[in-house]
């Protein structure tokens, strides 16, 4: 059976493990490109690189989704594109841009009864250094423990969450709000 | 020209996409309060006339045909005016092309995307690259007479998302993370990232009323304040604000300058 996650890296390899679906469902997870780098020292390849190939797979994986037949979709994205991050411009950029696409895409397929959701996940879960991108919140995380974002992700693949779309559920213990 | 003071005397701005439209309202502005500015626009034909209109008005402004989807091009704009003029103080990044109605399941990227991610994504990054030494230059200089400012131009879709151009908001809500990037990035060299979400009478909006004067009422319907935005008085201010001295301890926020239509942030 093929698994409804696409993406590679560890965060997609555990999603594939766990997270279940009641029908037709695909979570895509980002391929981010993790570098530190200041905007200064950016080149034209590494915009390329960090920004332009990482959104065209996100909207050709939304796109062959929505042709799969899928009926529940869901991207993950680090919370640094909702707190942006120092040395993680380009990074941030394609994590909120990927963030508000599934809202464009929420609003154009709710009329076929697709839903489309964004579930954010700590910036540490893709692999971005949180000491170089400053604080993401003022306050501290509210929860301690380790965090799961499969069973979140599951419950937006589930018939339950049929009327749940175009929305971002923050999965990080309760540090970015 | 209405010179309303002269909070930006000696201070250079760049405004792209200045040749019409909301970057010519923020453009006016900045140069009715002393700022000299360059008119970074594609075409000489649309950037020239508002720049001598500029200048006839008794500011100070040059036009600088500057393609923001060549990051040469923009290159060649920062270098040009810090040759002519010595420094840059502000830039204002507005300029943007592309936006096409589409299904977002047939969207050909070529077509649909590549040219809001060009003056959105890729151009925001690389004014910012390309001005960043300047712009740290300016903010070095006592208070009163300097200051680096980066504003974005976004849109409130770039929050919402969009049912009728979907391509368009993840290009603008990009400009929006970069901004607060930038601001912790550029916090430390004293430069300030701000963005503004405009919903304003550009001639593209004008034309679209001309075409649908349906749609025109239904904006002022759904508008707290029950008007379009004018480019100048009513964004080119947010601007000027973004721009000077007042807004020295405001970062990495977006503005959303819309007569209250939006009240999503």
């Amino acid at each position: 059976m093929t698994s409804i996650v696409v993406g590679e890296g560890r965060l997609a390899e555990a999603l594939r493990a766990r997270v279940t679906a009641e029908m037709p469902a695909r979570v895509i997870v980002p391929p981010l490109v993790i570098e530190p780098m200041r905007v200064v020292d950016l080149t034209d390849d590494d915009i390329d690189r960090m920004w332009e190939q990482p959104m065209r797979t996100v909207i050709s994986e939304l796109q062959r989704a929505h042709g799969d037949g899928c009926r529940r979709i869901v991207v993950v994205v680090p919370t640094i594109g909702q707190s942006g991050g120092a040395e993680y411009a380009a990074v941030s950029a394609t994590a909120e841009a990927a963030r508000v696409l599934v809202k464009s895409a929420a609003r154009q397929w709710g009329e076929v009864d697709v839903t489309v959701n964004a579930v954010a996940v700590a910036p540490e879960v893709f692999g971005i250094d949180t000491a170089i991108t400053g604080p993401i919140s003022i306050a501290p995380r509210a929860l301690a423990g380790e965090v799961d974002p499969s069973d979140t992700i599951s419950f937006l693949c589930s018939a339950a969450a049929g009327h749940v779309t175009g929305q971002t559920i923050v999965c990080d213990g309760g540090l970015w709000m | 020209m209405n010179r309303r003071g002269a909070s930006l005397a000696g201070r250079v701005a760049i405004v792209t996409g200045a040749g019409q439209g909301v970057g010519e309202g923020i453009a006016r502005r900045l140069a009715e309060h002393g700022a000299t500015v360059i008119v970074a626009a594609r075409r000489a034909e649309t950037g020239e006339p508002v720049a001598a209109s500029i200048r006839s008005d008794g500011g100070s402004a040059t036009c600088v045909e500057t393609d923001v989807t060549k990051g040469e091009s923009i290159a060649a704009c920062v270098t040009h005016t810090v040759a002519e003029f010595g420094r840059l103080d502000i830039v204002v990044h507005n300029a943007f092309t592309g936006a096409i109605p589409h299904r977002l399941e047939n969207a050909v990227l070529d077509k649909h995307w590549k040219g809001m991610s060009l003056t959105a994504g890729w151009a925001s990054l690389q004014c910012a690259r390309e001005a960043h030494p300047h712009l740290a230059a300016s903010s070095r200089r006592p208070r009163g007479e300097g200051g680096g400012r980066y504003v974005l131009i976004t849109s409130p879709s770039g929050v919402e998302g969009s049912a009728n151009i979907p391509l368009y908001s993840p290009a603008k809500a990009a400009q929006r993370a970069i901004a607060k990037s930038l601001a912790r990035e550029w916090g430390p060299d004293g430069i300030t990232v701000n963005c503004i979400a405009p919903v304003a009478a550009s001639p593209s909006l004008i034309t679209a009323f001309d075409r649908n004067p349906a749609l025109q009422q239904a904006i002022e319907a759904r508008t707290p304040l029950g008007r379009v935005g004018d480019i100048t008085d009513d964004i080119g201010s947010v601007a000027l604000f973004l721009a000077g001295d007042d807004s020295s301890y405001v970062t990495g926020q977006t503005i959303v300058c819309d007569g209250g239509s939006f009240l999503g942030l």
